[in-house]
């Protein structure tokens, strides 16, 4: 198992610096330019002066290879300094954005804690949904209990959350009055009041979110659950005589959850990168709002760097749901 | 009609009950919502409204707007003028003296060096100053003495008032960024995104697209103001969640950009928290006609320049019989609401400036059908117009938005409907405003026989804006497709009106010549077609009070007067 | 070998299961898979008795139905006295030591992320008060019974070949002292080479524990090997149920008859008889015809046949046959025999 994830670590190092390439050329290939941005009154050559300012308007491979550097050793260096009060860095210019001039991973430090919170709270209920649901209705699959189950997965997999969140709005918002629209990122919980206000305002967005998550994984929980509910080992443990809960919670569930964990696994990628409707919609202003709003003002620093972080939590989180398929499953040994 | 009867009654209440004015910081906190959030506290750096507009709560200038457009003092004794003697008799300097015993938040007194590094500042090559077109002509800048700020033209300017003037070109505080001068200006994080200014608030925190927090100068110059001790300005998601968030939930005090749907208007209007105000700039959404020839025939180079006048618009009774076609009314209504009205003027406001031109409002087919008989066009077996075995064929390009779309499909009805062949574009908006030399589908190489977008004049004075459509910035190979002309309309009488503009002192006579200029290329050349005159809705609380909307500086010019209504 | 004094272990009466079929859009029941179809048999205690038949015939169903791994449609399954169909599911629960099961698949009857120990020792936490000592030294004893090395007690049964796996299988039912085991197809799944080796190691156990089997298989020449009696199905109803040695020497049912014909005969000196090839294809157990089930293919099919069904009678002392061509008379054999001859005739 060891040697079989140094060997993909490995492995990962070649395949992400390719990817970085990549995506710096689509990047700096997709159409669009931090111009588009300046309001028309703004006369020529003030946007050009104002595009030399920012290193737009230097060629690609210099500006990759800079990208590089500072990813790879300013931003770790600065990152180094800040905690031991090193002078590493040596005062290099970090990735600045170009739509606010604040280093990239400032501004990521920042959205990272309202990202976990909503979103990962949002996966946790999800999934904290979904497992029960996928498990009872595979286990009386053709229910009426699986039919509003599969009812309920066909509504979060189809309405897109643009749509399931203005309702949400429209209904706890707008018309109850329980929940702000506005998500306050300024907020800190220090007591009860100040935790109640915090419950409130992730609860739409929270819904929303895990309205579609649960709708995947119990999915994926319920075919799961079916592939081994008619396995023979089932029928064995029934012929020996163990109660309908230990078949089911013991026997059927422990060997699919197998394939779900894999899943929610590599779901987790997904939690860093955000939801950019949903951010946006309730102003959580995450990860994901961040990059749609760097995508919007051609800000290739900003759009570049969250692109590769992306990369590499998803390149990492495979690895992970690989390893655990080893230690979960003791049919499979990576050796 | 409905909305100034309200801005009115505001206005009103206003002076009516100065005892609603508050003493300093006794109101609150009050809450602003932007759809785009705040990237940047500093306008320097950023010509995104968003950012102006939150930095106008810290930083200001020596002199801004009111809401008619009329120049007030903000930093300064009063507005210099020929007659104060503040503006030099040759015109080529002005002279601003500062308020006595002005500070800024941190405490420490306000001078003359500020406003001089300030000018260095944007004026420097290195810094990529956005805002360099207001230090246009500007010889030098000095302190005179610790209160009195002089600028210097190269030559006579007959406009003075852009330097230090309004929230786009506000004064720095030396001290906070004299290491942050040309290359260094985008480095600075700290300082460009906590300023500190002169302003009724001070910043507090700021998070980068999302939050800033503000708290009540209490450095402020009028003791008694503002009356909220702290602000907060929450951005992102879009307009319809800003307007909701103050019309129907009654979260937020004040929504800047609250551009949606006319029937959403209606609807959120009814809920009664709140209401929309328009601040009519000079925003116009106009079709451009192309007088040189886009055909994908002639080689790269030549297309679309000069060199190949337009085969079919060139003829002005063809370009007469388009604008005619189009009934400005209906534009209007299905894509702004009240936050549009039709205009034939590509400098609709301020009124003073706006010519008197409203012959195109009224939809007049049958006008321009006979326009293009006369013209030879004639109705081909399809129905399509043809003269010389030539069909009538229109590329007719866009952006891609919504309420673009709609007006294309609705202008492409009545084109049709006149026997015009047309063919519809829709770009990428970043494509299109891009600028890229190598694109085709920009608006300056204009590849297409029409284009519909938005532009306006920066401020209210019309020359700079006025002045785009001379002969010399046209768009062409040789200036790496730049310029602002992009119709390549070219006229000599026009470029010498302009040039007599430039050096025109007397504000009435400028106005005359602005509106002769602003004919020439609507209604006497129909080379622009304006479509809609289309202003800022935003939406505030009814239980705030002292909002004036205001078009021609900072909408939030006079924060320091609002106040909680009780 | 058939003392009819004593009563049997296992007592099969009219068992049926029918797997509802539901189709259309709002799900209607629509119709049944007969898998099983009115079958009825006796095990005595000791005995083994053998299920033959095709893939498809039920013959599975009938080893699951019989422990209750399907709910039945109907009949009576009576093992010691207690009917296994009506018990409630806690006393099902309590009966299930009586009667285990051996599966096909060793490989998928094994929970893939349990240990041998944690299988084997799995129904004694369930079922007795043991401790853990307790448990592995019973783990232990019954590993040595089915040929096992004690050390492989903590391994995974994907760490086994089939045949160890297979007799881990026969070690779980053991566990608790069963008095009945179905072995369903044990031996299907495995190695010529090794198919021996367990049905021996089956036959040794029966020997010394006094095990009932009901043999599923169908590998017809093991079934001789094993089984003191044969039951041959055929689309979810019993055609035959005779003693092995009348059965092989000679079936009655037609369709037994064209099964057996199959068998390859280990004795040279006795002649082989000719094989029979059925012509057509099993019917559907969800449409079976409306006479004998057998009756499509049935190269002695008679208009009799079309219509009603045969029920299972005894019509040799110890045979029992569902066929019309025994209905009216006990065994004649000299009117069989010739039947036989033009039969074959028309055959060759």
């Amino acid at each position: 198992m060891l040697t079989f994830t140094l060997r993909r670590l490995l492995l990962a190092i070649p395949t992400l610096f390719v990817i970085s390439l990549v995506i710096f050329l689509l990047v700096d290939l997709a159409p669009g330019s931090p111009m588009s941005e300046i309001p028309l009154t703004v006369p020529p050559d003030v946007r050009r002066k104002m595009i030399e300012a920012l290193g737009a308007d230097q060629p690609v491979f210099v500006r990759y290879v800079l990208w590089l550097r500072q990813f790879f050793w300013v931003e770790p260096a600065t990152l180094f300094d800040g905690w031991f009060g090193t002078n590493w860095a040596g005062g290099e210019q970090r990735i600045l954005s170009w739509q606010s001039r604040a280093p990239v991973f400032t501004i990521i430090g920042q959205r990272i804690p309202q990202t976990l919170t909503v979103i990962g709270t949002a996966y946790l209920v999800g999934i904290l949904i979904a497992l029960p649901i996928g498990i009872y209705s595979a286990y009386r699959q053709y229910s009426l209990f699986d039919q509003l189950g599969t009812l309920f997965a066909m509504i979060g997999f189809s309405v897109p959350t643009f749509f399931s969140g203005t309702l949400i709005i429209i209904i706890f918002a707008v018309t109850l009055g329980w929940f702000p629209t506005k998500y306050d990122t300024n907020l800190h919980v220090t007591d009860w009041a100040s935790f109640v206000k915090q419950l409130q305002q992730m609860a739409m967005p929270v819904m929303t979110l895990g309205l579609a998550n649960a709708a995947v994984i119990s999915r994926y929980m319920r075919s799961s659950m079916l592939d081994n509910m008619g396995m023979d080992y089932v029928r064995t443990a029934r012929a020996k005589g163990m109660s309908e809960r230990v078949v089911v919670l013991k026997h059927v569930l422990r060997n699919s959850m197998i394939p779900v964990v894999t899943v929610i696994a590599l779901g987790i990628p997904s939690i860093f990168g955000g939801a950019i409707i949903t951010e946006n919609l309730f102003g959580v202003n995450g990860i994901g709002a961040a990059l749609i709003g760097a995508i919007h003002a051609s800000d290739l620093p900003m759009v570049q760097t969250l692109a590769f972080i992306f990369a590499v939590l998803i390149v990492s989180f495979n690895l992970i749901a690989d390893v655990l398929y080893g230690l979960l499953d003791p049919r499979i040994r990576y050796d | 009609m409905k909305l100034k009867t309200a801005l009115l009654g505001a206005a009103c209440a206003l002076s009516f009950a100065p005892a609603a004015f508050a003493d300093r910081g006794t109101d609150g906190e009050v809450k602003f919502t932007f759809p785009q959030a705040v990237s940047i506290m500093n306008p320097f750096l950023s010509s995104g409204t968003k950012d102006v507009y939150a930095a106008s709560l810290v930083l200001e200038p020596l002199a801004g707007f009111d809401a008619d457009g009329v120049i007030i003092p903000k930093l300064v004794t009063e507005i210099p003028t020929l007659e104060n003697g503040g503006i030099s008799a040759d015109l080529t300097s002005i002279t601003w003296k500062l308020l006595p015993d002005l500070k800024w938040s941190d405490g420490s007194p306000v001078t003359a060096d500020d406003a001089v590094f300030t000018a260095a500042y944007c004026m420097d090559p290195a810094g990529g100053c956005a805002q360099l077109s207001k230090f246009d002509g500007v010889a030098k800048v000095e302190a005179v003495d610790a209160s009195t700020v002089k600028v210097t033209f190269t030559g006579p300017k007959p406009n003075p008032y852009t330097a230090f003037v309004g929230a786009l070109s506000p004064i720095l505080q030396k001290a906070q960024f004299a290491a942050c001068q040309g290359a260094a200006a985008p480095t600075c994080t700290d300082p460009n995104n906590m300023p500190i200014g002169t302003g009724p608030f001070k910043v507090t925190g700021f998070t980068v697209n999302d939050t800033v927090t503000l708290a009540m100068n209490e450095n402020y110059r009028d003791p008694a103001k503002p009356a909220f001790a702290s602000a907060v300005i929450k951005g992102g998601g879009d307009a319809e969640g800003s307007a909701r968030a103050v019309m129907e939930t009654g979260e937020f005090d004040y929504a800047w950009n609250t551009q949606i749907p006319p029937d959403s208007q209606a609807s959120m209007t009814a809920a009664g928290k709140g209401e929309f105000v328009v601040a009519f700039g000079t925003l116009v959404e106009r079709i451009e006609m192309n007088m040189t020839d886009p055909d994908p025939a002639l080689p790269e180079g030549e297309r679309a320049t000069a060199k190949h006048p337009h085969p079919i618009l060139s003829d002005i009774k063809v370009r007469t019989a388009l604008s005619k076609a189009i009934d400005r009314q209906i534009l209007s209504d299905v894509g702004y609401g009240a936050g549009g009205k039709p205009t034939c003027n590509v400098v609709p406001a301020p009124d003073a400036w706006a010519s008197d031109n409203t012959g195109c409002i009224a939809q007049d087919m049958e006008g321009a059908k006979k326009l293009l008989d006369e013209a030879g066009w004639v109705p081909g077996a399809d129905g399509i117009r043809e003269k010389d075995g030539k069909k009538l064929h229109i590329l007719y390009q866009s952006t891609v938005n919504p309420i673009r779309q709609d007006f294309q499909a609705l202008v492409k009805d009545w084109w049709t409907e006149l026997g015009v062949d047309v063919e519809l574009k829709a770009i990428d908006p970043s494509v299109f405003f891009g600028g890229d030399a190598g694109s085709p589908d920009t608006f300056q190489k204009f590849y297409a026989d029409v284009e519909m977008y938005a532009n306006n004049s920066d401020g209210t004075d019309p020359e700079t804006y006025l002045s785009q459509y001379q002969c010399v910035n046209a768009p062409s190979p040789e200036n790496q497709w730049q310029g602002e002309n992009m119709n390549r309309y070219c006229d000599p009488a026009y470029d010498a009106k302009v040039k007599v503009l430039t050096t025109t002192v007397d504000v009435a006579e400028r106005q005359k010549i602005a509106k002769e200029l602003n004919d020439m290329v609507t209604k006497d050349s129909m080379t622009v077609i304006p479509l809609v005159h289309r202003g800022t809705l935003s939406a505030h609380s009814n239980t705030l009070g002292g909002v004036k909307i205001n078009a021609w500086d900072s909408e939030m010019w006079n924060v320091a007067d609002w106040f909680r209504v009780k | 070998m058939f003392d009819a004094a004593t009563a049997p272990l296992v007592q099969v009466d009219g068992l049926k299961m029918y797997f509802p079929i539901y189709s259309g859009i709002l799900r209607r029941h629509t119709g049944n898979v007969k898998a099983v179809d009115g079958v009825s048999f006796d095990i005595q205690a000791g005995e083994t008795l053998g299920l033959v038949g095709e893939s498809g015939c039920g013959k599975s169903t009938v080893g699951r139905a019989l422990l209750r791994l399907y709910e039945p449609t109907a009949g009576a399954v009576v093992i010691e006295g207690e009917d296994i169909a009506k018990l409630t599911p806690e006393a099902l629960r309590r009966k299930r030591p009586t009667m285990q099961m051996v599966f096909q698949d060793p490989q998928a009857s094994l929970n893939p992320r349990m240990t041998l120990a944690d299988i084997i020792s799995e129904p004694l936490i369930e079922h007795t008060n043991w401790n853990a000592d307790r448990r592995l030294e019973r783990v232990y004893e019954l590993m040595d019974a089915v040929g096992l090395n004690r050390r492989f007690a903590n391994r995974f049964p994907h760490e086994f070949s089939g045949g160890q796996r297979q007799r881990i299988g026969i070690a779980r039912a053991l566990a608790l002292n069963p008095k009945f085991i179905v072995c369903d197809e044990p031996i299907a799944a495995l190695d010529v080479s090794i198919q021996a080796q367990v049905v021996n190691l089956l036959e040794d156990l029966q020997e010394k524990l006094g095990l009932t089997y009901l043999f599923i298989s169908h590998d017809l020449s093991m079934v001789r090997h094993i089984a003191d009696r044969v039951a041959v199905m055929y689309l979810g109803r019993i055609a035959e149920l005779s003693p092995r040695d009348a059965l092989f020497a000679k079936p009655l049912h037609p369709y037994a008859e064209a099964l057996l014909s199959a068998v390859n005969e280990p004795d040279p000196s006795l002649a082989r008889r000719p094989r029979i090839i059925l012509k057509g294809d099993v019917p559907s157990p969800a449409r079976p015809p409306k006479g004998c089930n057998f009756s499509t293919r049935c190269p002695k099919a008679f208009a009799r046949c079309h219509e009603e069904k045969p029920e299972l009678q005894e019509v040799e002392p110890g045979r029992h046959v569902a066929c019309f061509l025994y209905a009216s008379q006990t065994g004649s054999t000299g009117t069989l025999e010739a039947k036989e001859h033009i039969q074959q005739g028309e055959y060759k």
